[in-house]
């Protein structure tokens, strides 16, 4: 998954246990517009599962999730 | 009235909720006012907001009206009121961000009072007119959805835990340690949190106990009992529970977490109305067992620092866990160093309730967390032991808020570094203790 | 003689009136759904129950009313009063046929009781957060009981007070299932509950080592 996405924001995730990371990102989403991109980078594994399921259920896009070493990548679109 | 549709909704589940229990609550209290000092916001201000009493009072003004007799006909004598949408939202907010459902003002009560499930009423009411914390709302849905499609991550949770075996058997010295998952007729299920750091411990200490286990894929933390909402909170429950029959096994045991295990333990037979074909209990009964039946080789100076313990209300009060702790501790460290109160009586960190995953109200858990930082700080302790990972975040942030310095662990944490183990590489566990949580 | 019979009869339809709005509350109570437990129990709900009518009691028991010891032991000794006044007062229409010593003692206990009736009734203005969480009711509710005790004490002490008693008790048995002292059977449910919860989570031993003070070292220390 070598994305060329260039995201609008980063956010640094690392370090915090659910279900802190998708409670931060959630509120970063919110403050971008539609349409605008977020990577996430997280070190609690949890988040493989939780990030997939929270975009479906807060209807954003998950444009990539993987895992590098001991670190978790995710982008975001927003999407509404 | 009519016209205005939250209020309505939520007056309408305020009739729904009214069973024996509610009744009680609304109809008992004297407002004689000793219930004051038992909660920690008001030890933390003083302010008259945060007598229990007053909080129930906001809920009972609005019963009355509709059910009391004087409330009915002449209100001003009983302090009745119309639920309106700016009380509801007042009422909302209290709900969600002043208590934190930790039972202390209900133990201290002459009349048995309970508040926290009047708060909790009222958190369902807020949920159910969309005025309950958005974010509380969206962990349970992502719960919920996880839940439907397990499929979706399941093979990647499994490698997750395949890397996490490794580790493990270089941290036991057992190249034949397992971590199974989902493995039908183990006697155990155990169901951690997301993360390593409630898995790994525990695989530690079922491996020196020899237990017979298996992972579940699900976590144990339930945001369903937060917003009071038990739609959903049955729903991210059943996960488990149809995971539990369908594995055969006799036991589902939870991460050290309090909401978790107390919903489990003690909210979901009632939910469902049905006895499970297996027991559920803590992860601090069971290792509180191991100890008591020498199944660990320990030694207790393997953690020679001052250490506390901090008392979750949900498993000391709501759980009825304040011993297994101890029994766990004495075994496993040398220096025990309880805090005044401790036990049945031990103060809410502040965390409690949902709290800790709402950061629109980070001020207000802080001024409440202030009664335990002095507790903890009267010990003299360096390390704060804790079975509830919202305590821990908790006592994290409070941590870095006040400069405590001390180190935040769990009880597993603790008991894995004084297991004598045989040939143990050095691992760095993956402690959540380490970890600076919050900004 | 009319007299007596006037305020006697409507002592006594007060009290009939007030059983029976209590009992319609105690069936509503039982109407509301209560469900059932299907967990397995850590201990004994027996157990729990037994201690949040005894043990949990006690004004020791308790972190609030160590706290608050005088102000609960002021309202253990305005109840005992109450339960002395409404024992005498069934008793009322035979007065004449009790020994002087048990009135007596009757009425120390609601002589008492009145006295700390009129303390609570200033408590409740004086102490800032108390009136602020009080409500009308709560204020005229202590009075009407504190008045209901003093006309009792002095009914006890001469027989000429009878009537009057009566009357002021007529008021009393009418308001308190409607008003804020109908807590007292609410009381029953709210400390049942607690005692299940305490009960069956196995809460109550721990409750029991704190309420024993031959045993209080069990709290672990250094
Ligand atoms: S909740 Fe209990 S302690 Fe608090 S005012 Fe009411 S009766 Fe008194
Ligand atoms: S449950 Fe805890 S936080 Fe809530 S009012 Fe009672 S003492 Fe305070």
């Amino acid at each position: 998954m070598a994305d060329p996405i260039k995201p609008d924001q980063i956010l640094d995730l690392k370090g915090l246990l659910c279900p802190m990371p998708v409670v931060k990102l959630s509120m970063a989403v919110k403050k971008l517009q539609a349409g605008q991109t977020i990577e996430g980078i997280a070190t609690d594994p949890g988040v493989m599962a939780d990030i997939p399921a929270w975009a479906r259920t807060s209807g954003n896009e998950l444009l990539s999730i993987e895992q590098q070493g001991k670190e978790y990548h995710f982008i975001v679109k927003k999407t509404a | 009235m009519a016209d205005n549709t939250a209020v309505s909704k939520a007056l309408q589940v305020l009739e729904r909720q009214l069973n024996r229990p509610l009744m009680a609550a609304l109809q008992v209290c004297a407002r004689c006012g000793v219930c004051a000092e038992a909660c920690h916001y008001y030890v933390a201000d003083g302010e008259l907001e945060h007598v229990p009493a007053y909080r129930a009072e906001e809920l009972r003004k609005v019963y009355r009206r509709k059910h009391d007799f004087f409330g009915k006909h002449l209100p001003n004598w009983v302090n009745a009121q119309d639920l309106d949408e700016a009380t509801l939202e007042k009422m909302a907010e209290m709900a969600f961000s002043e208590c934190t459902l930790c039972r202390r003002c209900t133990f201290n009560c002459p009349m048995g009072v309970d508040t926290p499930l009047m708060m909790r009423a009222l958190r369902a009411m807020a949920t159910a007119s969309g005025k309950a914390p958005e974010i509380l709302e969206m962990l349970a849905d992502a719960a919920i959805e996880k839940g439907k499609d397990p499929a979706m991550f399941r093979d990647l949770f499994v490698a997750q835990v395949a890397e996490m075996e490794k580790e493990l058997q270089a941290l036991v010295g057992d190249p034949n340690a397992r971590i199974t998952v989902e493995r039908e007729g183990a006697r155990v299920l155990y169901v951690a949190l997301a993360g390593a750091h409630t898995i790994l411990p525990p695989a530690a200490i079922f491996w020196a106990a020899k237990e017979d286990w298996t992972l579940s894929i699900y976590e144990a933390a339930n945001y369903g009992v937060f917003l009071g909402d038990t739609a959903r909170a049955k729903t991210i429950a059943s996960r488990i529970i149809d995971e539990a029959k369908a594995l055969k096994v006799q036991e589902v045991i939870v991460a050290e977490c309090g909401h978790a295990c107390a919903s489990l333990v003690w909210d979901a037979p009632i939910w469902f109305q049905e006895q499970f074909p297996f027991r559920v209990r803590s992860l601090v009964e069971v290792m509180a067992e191991y100890v008591q039946q020498g199944r660990l080789p320990l030694d207790p100076s393997a953690n020679p620092e001052a250490i506390t313990y901090h008392d979750s209300c949900n498993l000391a009060r709501t759980s009825g866990i304040y011993r297994e702790p101890r029994v766990i501790l004495n075994a496993v460290t040398t220096n025990l160093r309880e805090m005044t109160p401790n036990g049945l009586e031990n103060y809410c960190c502040g965390g409690g309730g949902g709290l800790v995953a709402l950061p629109e109200y980070d001020d207000k858990r802080m001024k409440a967390g202030k009664p335990k930082v002095d507790q903890i700080r009267k010990t003299g302790a360096e390390i704060v032991v804790a079975a509830c990972e919202n305590c821990r975040l908790q006592l994290g942030d409070l941590n870095a808020h006040y400069s405590m310095n001390v180190q935040i662990t769990a009880l597993a944490d603790l008991v894995v570094k004084a297991m004598r183990l045989p040939k143990s590489v050095a691992v760095p566990l993956p402690n959540a203790a380490a970890v600076a949580v919050g900004e | 003689m009319t007299i007596q019979l006037v305020t006697g009869a409507l002592a006594l339809a007060a009290l009939v009136f007030s059983i029976s709005v209590f009992a319609s509350r105690w069936a509503q109570m039982q109407r509301l759904s209560f469900a059932k437990d299907f967990s397995y129990p850590k201990d004994s709900a027996l157990k729990g129950i037994l201690y949040a009518f005894t043990l949990g009691m006690a004004p020791w028991a308790k972190e609030s009313t160590r706290i608050h010891m005088l102000a609960y032991l002021r309202g253990i000794a305005f109840h005992v009063g109450i339960f002395a006044g409404l024992g005498a007062l069934l008793a009322s229409p035979w007065f004449d046929l009790i020994p002087t010593i048990i009135r007596i003692v009757c009425a120390v206990l609601t002589g008492f009781g009145a006295a700390m009736g009129v303390a609570g009734g200033i408590m409740r203005v004086v102490e800032h957060h108390l009136k602020a969480i009080s409500t009308p009711d709560d204020h005229a509710s202590v009075w009407l009981v504190t008045l209901f005790l003093a006309a009792m004490t002095l009914a006890l002490v001469s027989s000429a007070f009878v009537p009057a008693m009566w009357v002021v008790a007529a008021a009393m048995l009418v308001y308190a299932p409607i008003g804020k002292i109908r807590h007292c059977i609410y009381f029953y449910f709210g400390r049942l509950f607690f005692g299940i919860h305490i009960g069956r989570r196995g809460v109550v031993s721990g409750l029991i080592e704190h309420a024993i003070p031959v045993r209080s070292e069990v709290r672990h220390g250094r």
